[in-house]
């Protein structure tokens, strides 16, 4: 066992020298070659290829020789500008901040009712899941079929004196989508809440029991502080989930989508396999990249990646 | 105050306030679900008009929907699409996983964040120089890539790949080391540590990896739609366009397709339910639907 020279970009990041019986002399880092090779292929090279695209004029006429396509610079981000990215990227924020913030205190209480044991709590659990567990493009179909002029949600709210309308088209679909994504999306905040509240200890309990505290205070002042932190990285990655969901609005709406819904991934792809302006599509879809990179950015800085840190705490 | 102090001390909600929300959340999530069962067992003409309890109960859709729609095509190219990406991202990912865990070297850091960092990307993003490339295929290599299922396997690594090898990155690091290295002692070489000893240790994990590689490949959508033709449509493709031809139709065959939207949940639902334990565990670890 030796201790290994760490690599520079550890030395800034990490200052603990904790690094023993972890290297070896010989590191079979060959065997990093197939899946490294393979990511490279399929992932690095489309990337890099994404950003010349964005940067050349590339249609259908184009599309079969794009490695003779014409140069053209910024073109292409100028103009998605003016092709209504700006307010694609407000529905996108928009929608993906109301969903997040609209299924916290859901998957919070289901993540509190689940929490003490009863009889019966399992089937409760496996009933919290199925939202999630359901494959978006299913659940869009079933929802797309209950929001029709006629279908049942209208029949119901027609039963209770309200006009139903249409869900699907015009204004309202913005908050039908909204609702479905909510429906949809919840159980991922109650897992994360519920993993944090199992890791309160049981001291914490105790001691506000011997206190006396009513429950109101104590989930307030005691319980929900631990979940403050796992809550928030939930939200963090909520809201890039959100705003990268093509399913639903595609499933629910089609494409392409009605105004109120043109979500930055609707754009980008009615701009590309529809119009077959791959240039601008490119251009646009490296403008959202950049807009999701904040978000991103600050949750790869809250996670621990560093497992060779924990490996060795063993 | 008669039950056991311990129970009583984490209790968090008064018993009146834990009925009604569990009641309001059970209901929120099952009102769709039985809706989704229900409309199947209907007519069509039964669930077009709104109803949601049927006036009439059959199995007919799921006899017809055979005929209506190519499902039974689609559901066998999601079916070997689906699994070869499976067991080809799973065994990667494990090899791959193993050298990030166990040894550092330099942009070892860089390539976990990347793990991670790619499973935000916006798919579009990934999908147009695939699609680019691919149709490109044809002029430079001679080669037809559009339409096929190896194409769409190749394109479902994209993002298969570095989820599986994230998900055996949080398994493997919580697998202690002593076995590894007393082979080692014993002059064993990493290959033969690794598929003697690695491979059999986390085998649970390895099917979980494969598992949620097999359901990202069965849920999406945005590849498929482009990347296939009416022979290659997967199930989630050839439901999306049953779904879309319906309205402005003669008469919409919604219980049909309530059939064949269960047809498609079936087996997701079923792997979720025999693997809970693992699963569950996976949905946060990778957090990626």
């Amino acid at each position: 066992m030796t201790i290994l020279a760490r690599p520079p970009e550890e030395t800034t990041a990490k200052k603990e020298q904790r690094r023993r019986g972890v290297t070896e002399r010989q590191r079979p880092l060959w065997l990093l070659t197939p899946g490294g090779v393979l990511m490279v292929l399929v992932i690095l090279i489309p990337l890099a290829v994404a950003l010349w695209i964005s940067l050349i004029d590339l249609d259908q006429y184009t599309l079969r020789r794009w490695v003779e396509a014409p140069f053209i610079g910024l073109d292409n981000f100028v103009e998605s500008f003016s092709s209504g990215l700006l307010n694609s990227i407000w529905i996108s924020v928009s929608f993906a901040v109301l969903s997040t913030i609209a299924t916290v205190p859901i998957g919070i209480a289901a993540a509190l009712v689940t929490q003490n044991k009863y009889r019966g709590r399992g089937l409760v659990r496996a009933v919290f899941l199925i939202p999630y567990v359901l494959p978006s493009f299913v659940v869009a179909t079933v929802w797309r079929t209950m929001l029709q002029p006629d279908g049942v949600v209208n029949a119901w709210l027609s039963k209770v004196g309200i006009e139903g309308g249409l869900w699907l088209t015009g204004p309202r679909s913005y908050w039908a989508l909204i609702l479905v994504e909510i429906w949809a999306a919840w159980p991922f905040i109650y897992l994360m809440a519920l993993a944090a509240l199992q890791s309160v200890d049981n001291e914490v309990h105790e001691a506000s029991a011997v206190d006396g505290a009513p429950w109101w205070p104590k989930l307030r002042r005691v319980i929900l502080p631990y979940l403050r932190g796992p809550v928030l990285l939930a939200c963090l990655l909520a809201t890039l989930n959100h705003i990268n969901n093509f399913t639903l609005p595609f499933v629910l709406f089609g494409a392409p989508a009605p105004e109120d819904v043109n979500v930055m991934p609707m754009i980008v792809y009615v701009t590309s396999f529809q119009s077959l302006r791959f240039g601008l599509s490119a251009a646009m879809a490296v403008l959202s990249l950049v807009l999701i990179a904040i978000p991103l950015f600050v949750y790869l800085r809250a996670v621990r990646l560093d497992v060779h840190e924990e490996g060795a705490r063993r | 105050m008669s039950t056991s102090a311990s129970t009583e001390a984490t209790r968090l909600l008064p018993r009146w306030l834990l009925i009604t929300m569990t009641a309001l959340l059970v209901t929120m999530v099952l009102v769709p679900v039985l809706y989704i069962v229900l409309a199947s067992l209907n007519s069509d003409v039964g669930v077009a008009s709104g109803e949601y309890w049927p006036s009439s109960f059959s199995l007919d859709s799921y006899t017809r929907i055979w005929t209506t729609a190519d499902l039974s095509t689609g559901i066998m190219n999601s079916l070997i699409v689906c699994a070869f990406t499976a067991v080809a991202s799973a065994l990667l990912g494990t090899t791959t996983a193993y050298v990030l865990v166990r040894y550092t070297f330099l942009g070892r850091l860089t390539i976990l964040r990347g793990l991670v960092g790619l499973q935000s990307i916006p798919g579009t993003l990934m999908l147009l120089p695939v699609f680019v490339l691919f149709s490109s295929a044809g002029n430079y290599l001679g080669l037809t890539v559009i339409g096929t299922r190896w194409g769409l396997f190749v394109a479902y690594l994209t993002f298969a790949l570095p989820f599986s090898t994230w998900v055996m990155v949080t398994y493997l690091r919580g697998l202690p080391r002593e076995l590894e290295e007393a082979a080692r002692t014993e002059g064993a070489s990493t290959l033969v540590i690794l598929w003697k000893i690695i491979f059999p240790l986390s085998l649970p994990a390895i099917v979980v990896s494969g598992i949620f590689a097999f359901l990202l490949g069965w849920n999406d959508v945005l590849f498929a739609s482009v990347l296939t033709r009416p022979e290659t449509h997967t199930a989630a493709v050839a439901l999306q366009i049953f779904g879309s031809q319906q309205e402005g139709g003669a008469l919409p065959v919604y219980s049909q397709m309530m059939a064949a939207a269960l047809i498609c949940a079936a087996p997701v639902v079923l792997l979720y339910l025999a693997f809970q334990r693992y699963l569950v565990g996976g949905l946060t670890a990778g957090s990626v639907k």
